[in-house]
């Protein structure tokens, strides 16, 4: 590897900075500061997570109990759930994965964990800041416009998006667009910031292999996510084009090809899997060393592991489109490269196993998270292969096992991964410790309820319940007891679970409130940002730090304390 | 681009471009096809090599936008190679698309609706 890149002496915006007090204004809403940007996108992404929350009460009370009046929203029309589920997936994925796993920990910890001051470019990162603000009232806005929000499904598929007089949403589903349009530039320009400044503005010292997991998924997926995102944008445009201008890129009845649409979408799709992937393994790899007190099994393994996944990433795309009408000799080849994505994810799976064989394992809140990450997400990739299959596929596609699976991938990823990374760098945001029992309450009556959720919803898919269907009483083959039982105890055990997140929104805020102080180091880890105050000053240190070792030096035998921060020289 | 190297002839590159440009629309008017194939396809690929190099400065910036560059290209060919055997159809077990049949495209007013639709519901 490119070992011989220099890393700089020194930050060279130091001069730039002056890190005075500010006022409230320039502190908080117009702040370059990282830390701060970093926040915004959390708490950004927090409230559209409980707006994506709400949305699956909606639909799943509809489900379980067609027709009732849902309280805080009223009787779910057929109109309102297709825009409902849209919109959720929607939000889900690009409102609260991105923002918070990449945008919040990626601007609050690149520049802590590598050793410097602020981002390389930290006004280009307040306006991707602005501009995903703007993206998230514009998606919605949508509610609120002639016809509601959009609900063709959030791949937007064509003729059905395409067309006003197919989806019935005119403007819906062109600010469904422009939504996610806006939001793929925020996250260009952030990622621009994240690569720029992991590889450029490191601590003296620091080598490419000193730098932390979580730093290396952080900028893997932003170049993943600038590599995919452009077919995407630009068919998204011509999908702008063919609903307002009326071309017919996508409008068979003119010679366009809906399918088209399917292989740009894709394209970009099904790396974005893995851009949000990412970020939550290397999270994982930061807690679990630190609470079993051993060093990362194979740190090179797995970095290469993750490249290797990210090439191949854009080599599956159409396991998507298996029964859209593509030519079958393609899905031969998409079914060999799917099944081999397995083979990478897996070995950082056993990786992360052997990293924690003989360590000293502490259970504190923070390491459930990332234990349950991995042992939920073997249950997502173990189900994709069955669906990477073409020929399970077939009888597979579009129904409940494909939705239970891919929840079992990405409820990890977002929440689980979001969880373990908030409990676990708390103290260093915000200087106080969270309560671990209250901790523990909530990860169990998170956990449980998820599963109650989700394995249900793997045999309703297997028993031949379809995706995006308003009310299944209408099918009489999926009308029968049993199955209506499982949707009950799916919706039930939903409600279990947005129930138990009041336990982490009190244990937040109390925490804040009265939370024991954290000190500089309460988890006793290696990585750099441990070494600045809690919560971290403008400008994050007095003096830059050094960095003299990698980042997962535990237990190391002959040395009286059992971690050896980064920046000590001995 | 550094101080001490001469800047490009922008107008000169230009004009260059426009007499390409000439050319490639010439070229296909003759209707032979590997003459189509040279001055449509063939001019394209200069003159996205002309762009690239003097309008974008590749020729004078760090070897790795050449690689990004390079990269771009194969990530492009990979799209296509995964996707041409679907959207470069223009015909299938049970259907075929009317309007690909570029040399005797009717204007589309004049075909029956109904039988479009039939046609998009066979794909």
């Amino acid at each position: 590897m490119a070992e011989s890149i220099p890393t700089q002496p020194s930050d060279p915006h130091a001069d730039d900075h002056h890190h005075e007090e500010q006022s409230f204004v320039s502190k908080y809403l117009l702040s370059t500061d990282h830390k701060v940007i970093g926040m915004q996108y959390m708490f950004t992404g927090m409230a559209m997570a409980l707006i994506g929350g709400f949305m699956a009460y909606a639909f799943r009370m509809q489900l379980a109990f067609p027709g009732v009046e849902v309280p805080l929203w009223g009787v779910v029309t057929p109109a309102n759930y297709t825009a409902l589920v849209t919109n959720h997936g929607a939000i889900m994925i690009f409102w609260v994965a991105m923002p918070v796993l990449i945008a919040a920990f990626g601007n609050y910890l690149i520049p802590l964990m590598v050793g410097c001051d602020d981002m390389v470019f930290p006004k280009i990162n307040r306006l991707s800041y602005q501009i995903f603000l703007l993206s998230a009232i514009v998606l919605i806005s949508s509610y609120f416009v002639d016809g509601g929000g959009f609900g063709g499904a959030w791949t937007t598929y064509p003729p059905l998006s395409a067309k006003a007089e197919y989806n019935l949403t005119p403007m819906g589903a062109s600010i469904f667009i422009g939504a996610v349009g806006l939001e793929f530039v925020a996250f260009l320009l952030g990622g621009i910031n994240f690569i720029t400044t992991a590889m450029n503005a490191r601590a003296p010292g620091m080598k490419l292999y000193d730098i932390p997991m979580v730093i290396w998924m952080i900028v893997i997926a932003s170049i993943l996510f600038m590599v995919s995102v452009g077919p995407l944008l630009a068919g998204a445009i011509m999908l702008l084009f063919d609903q307002q201008l009326g071309t017919a890129f996508y409008d068979p009845n003119r010679g366009g090809d809906p399918v088209l649409w399917q292989h740009l979408f894709w394209f970009f799709g099904h790396p974005e899997v893995y851009v949000v992937l990412l970020p939550a393994i290397g999270i994982t790899a930061e807690i679990i060393t630190v609470f079993s007190r051993k060093k990362l099994f194979a740190y090179r393994t797995v970095l290469n592991t993750a490249i290797g996944t990210g090439v191949l990433s854009f080599c599956v795309w159409a396991h998507h489109q298996f029964i859209s009408g593509i030519d079958p000799r393609m899905a031969h080849v998409f079914t060999l490269t799917t099944l081999l994505i397995s083979i990478p994810i897996a070995e950082m799976m056993f990786v992360y196993i052997a990293t924690l064989y003989g360590g000293a394992i502490r259970l504190a809140t923070p390491m459930l998270w990332a234990l349950a990450f991995i042992f939920e997400f073997l249950i997502g990739g173990v189900t994709g292969i069955f669906l990477g299959a073409s020929g399970a596929d077939i009888y597979l596609h579009d129904t409940y096992f494909v939705l239970a699976h891919f929840h079992y991938t990405f409820f990890p990823i977002a929440i689980i991964g979001t969880f373990a990374g908030v409990t676990y760098w708390f103290p260093k945001m915000f200087g106080k410790m969270m309560s671990d029992r209250l901790g523990k309450i909530h990860f169990w009556g998170t956990i449980i309820p998820f599963n109650f959720i989700f394995i249900p919803l793997f045999f309703l898919g297997a028993g031949g319940q379809h995706r995006r269907i308003y009310d299944f009483q209408n099918f009489p083959a999926l009308a029968g007891e049993g199955m209506q039982d499982l949707r009950i105890l799916a919706t039930t055990s939903l409600l279990v679970m947005l129930g138990f997140q009041l336990v982490f929104f009190y244990n937040f805020i109390t925490s804040l409130m009265k939370g024991k102080a954290a000190g500089k180091n309460p988890w006793k880890a290696n990585t750099l940002e441990w070494t600045a105050e809690s919560p971290p000053p403008h400008g994050n240190w007095k003096e830059l730090p050094t960095v003299y070792r990698g980042p997962y030096e535990y237990s190391v035998p002959g040395r009286e304390k059992d971690y050896w921060p980064q920046d000590e020289p001995n | 681009m550094s101080e001490d190297e001469p800047h490009t002839n922008y107008v000169k590159i230009w004009a260059i471009l426009v007499v390409l440009l000439a050319v490639s629309v010439a070229g296909p008017e003759l209707e032979i096809w590997w003459l189509t194939l040279v001055t449509a396809f063939g001019i394209a690929l200069v003159k996205a090599y002309v762009v690239a190099t003097k309008f974008m400065h590749i020729d004078h910036a760090p070897k790795f936008v050449t690689y990004l560059m390079v990269t771009c290209l194969v990530f492009m060919m990979l799209f296509m190679a995964g996707s041409a055997s679907d959207v470069f159809k223009s015909s299938g077990d049970n259907w075929y698309k009317i309007e690909s049949d570029w040399q005797y495209m009717p204007p589309v007013a004049q075909h029956d609706e109904g039988a479009h639709a039939e046609e998009a519901g066979n794909h």
